[in-house]
């Protein structure tokens, strides 16, 4: 075994569920409340089973199915937990790839054999800490490659629900793991539906429509066939489909974060208090030595409620700032309309993106016309010394040309 | 009576922009880029994002090509053509045609 797959189902509403274990078996949606202009990111299977599916807007969710729980998109909450997710599997494996939010794809090579074990135990060990660790459910496939790995992942309900398994790889669905000996990936995935195979959602219809359903019957498809018909993504299913599967792991990068969080030295409602106290966590964040003297693209704010309940704001600056003052007018223009529903007890904000300051260069030819004439001088002097012209313009010369190398064309400036 | 300047008559002093650069890639049968050295590095070419073919002027020197938009293993984008004429290889970066005014517009804000 050389690649693990780790998921956890509907990582949102399985957060949730972790979180407020009492929404166990009711249906929740995420995306904010009914009443907002937003769409469902996710949303559990009592809801789907209402007619309600990503992308449906929140209140066509309330009126397909009212009962739901209505949650707010918690983005950084989300990316925190798929961060703390991550590293709980980075100590335990040397190249670990976030895939998505709860879906995970890391290296086991050689892994069981130092822990003095054999993979079925090792998995099943690793499984169970990650387990409690996170206090989420998860899947975990392996096998010798990464698309085996996933595809047992993904497909490990089905596996569960006892779908047929020529040269059965010894699954455990049970306890939601399945390994994929090496040399049976073909006749794994022979079995299993088309939609596991990592291709836009339109190719499994048309393979359906097709009367493809299993990876095996795409598998036996001629390649021709299959690339006339569906492109590059088509070639990619055939090779994947015939347990042909070159990509790799790609380790994730560390991207610094600075956090900084303060109790309120009394609860507070109003907003006031909230940018008093952010001021001074944005003062104290960009003073951090990882940041002075550069510039930050993403600012989490984030307050905990007096309920227990945690409400947080993502700010996207158009160009990346350093300005405290900035960040918090900005901040400001998002929170107009916050309704808390319990005072606040803590605030904190969390810097991100962290990058090197945009140059802004100035145009030089916007400096009236004194400016300009001395300028053109300039120029001239400096062409009659070098002997030769030495600042040109761009000009159009055949904009409409399909050859690109006759589009556009630089001619001596003056002339 | 005008006088003889003695320049060149034509577009001189004019430097034509985004010319083609020669390129070292290995395709594959089938006339796709298989790996391209970029930066006097070998990179596999991780995919092909997008491709066409470009046939202007066959009536004086023919000008055929075929684009590819990659992606090399190192993540990063580039814009490659086959010169089908000469079957060589040229790295260049591809605006599609505009009106006229687009460009400098774009530029200069």
């Amino acid at each position: 075994m050389d690649v693990a797959c780790l998921q956890v189902p509907n990582f949102l509403i399985a957060l949730a569920r972790r979180d407020h274990p009492e929404l166990t078996g009711r249906a929740i949606v995420a995306g904010g409340a009914p009443e907002e202009h937003a769409q469902v990111t996710a949303c559990s299977a009592e809801a789907a089973a209402a007619g309600v599916t990503i992308g449906t807007t929140l209140r066509r969710a309330l009126a397909l199915c009212p009962k739901a729980v209505f949650l707010p998109l918690q983005e950084s909450f989300v990316h925190t937990e798929a961060s703390r997710l991550a590293d709980v599997v980075l100590e335990r494996s040397p190249l670990v790839e976030a895939v998505a939010p709860g879906h995970i794809h890391f290296e086991i090579r050689g892994l069981a054999r130092l822990a003095g074990m054999d993979d079925e135990h090792y998995i099943a060990e690793l499984l169970e800490t990650v387990q409690a660790e996170t206090g989420l459910g998860a899947w975990l496939g392996a096998a010798s490659s990464i698309f085996p790995a996933h595809a047992a992942a993904t497909a490990l309900p089905l596996v569960g629900a006892g779908a047929p398994h020529p040269g059965r790889p010894a699954p455990a669905p049970r306890s939601g793991r399945v390994l994929v000996p090496p040399g049976q990936e073909r006749d794994f995935l022979a079995q299993l539906p088309v939609e596991v195979l990592p291709v836009d959602p339109v190719m499994h219809v048309r393979l359906r429509l097709f009367g493809l359903e299993r990876v095996g019957q795409v598998a036996a498809i001629p390649l021709s066939a299959l690339q006339a018909q569906f492109g590059p993504d088509g070639r990619r299913a055939w090779d994947l489909a015939n347990g042909r599967d070159r990509s790799s792991i790609v380790a994730r990068r560390e991207e610094a974060r600075i956090t900084e969080e303060m109790d309120l030295p009394a609860p507070a409602a109003s907003i006031e208090p909230l940018m008093v106290g952010s001021e001074a966590l944005l003062n104290r964040a960009l003073a951090h030595p990882d940041i002075r003297g550069q510039t930050v693209r993403r600012l989490d704010w984030w307050l905990g409620l007096e309920s227990g309940e945690q409400v947080s704001r993502r700010v996207v600056f158009r160009e990346p700032t350093s300005d405290a003052r900035h960040m918090l007018f900005v901040l400001r223009s998002k929170l107009d309309r916050l309704a808390l529903a319990a005072a606040a007890a803590s605030v904190g904000v969390t810097l991100s993106g962290i990058c090197s300051e945009y140059a802004h260069q100035a145009n030089l030819w916007q400096i009236g016309p004194r400016r300009q004439r001395e300028l053109e001088q300039a120029i001239a002097q400096l062409s009659a010394r070098v002997g030769g012209p030495q600042v040109y313009r761009i000009v159009e010369v055949q904009p409409w040309s399909r050859i690109p190398e006759r589009q556009l064309a630089l001619v001596a400036f003056g002339s | 009576m005008v006088e003889n300047p003695r320049t060149a008559a034509g577009a001189g002093g004019l430097r034509l922009l985004n010319q083609p650069k020669p390129a070292a890639v290995e395709a594959t049968p089938t006339g796709e880029p298989a790996a391209a050295v970029w930066q006097g590095r070998y990179q596999r070419i991780r995919a092909v994002a997008d491709s066409w073919r470009i046939d202007d002027e066959w009536w004086r020197d023919e000008i055929a090509r075929r684009y590819f938009v990659v992606e090399l293993e190192s993540g990063r984008r580039l814009t490659l053509y086959c010169d089908l004429v000469t079957g060589t290889w040229y790295a260049q970066s591809y605006e599609g045609p505009r009106e006229s005014g687009t460009i400098l517009r774009g530029r200069a804000g």
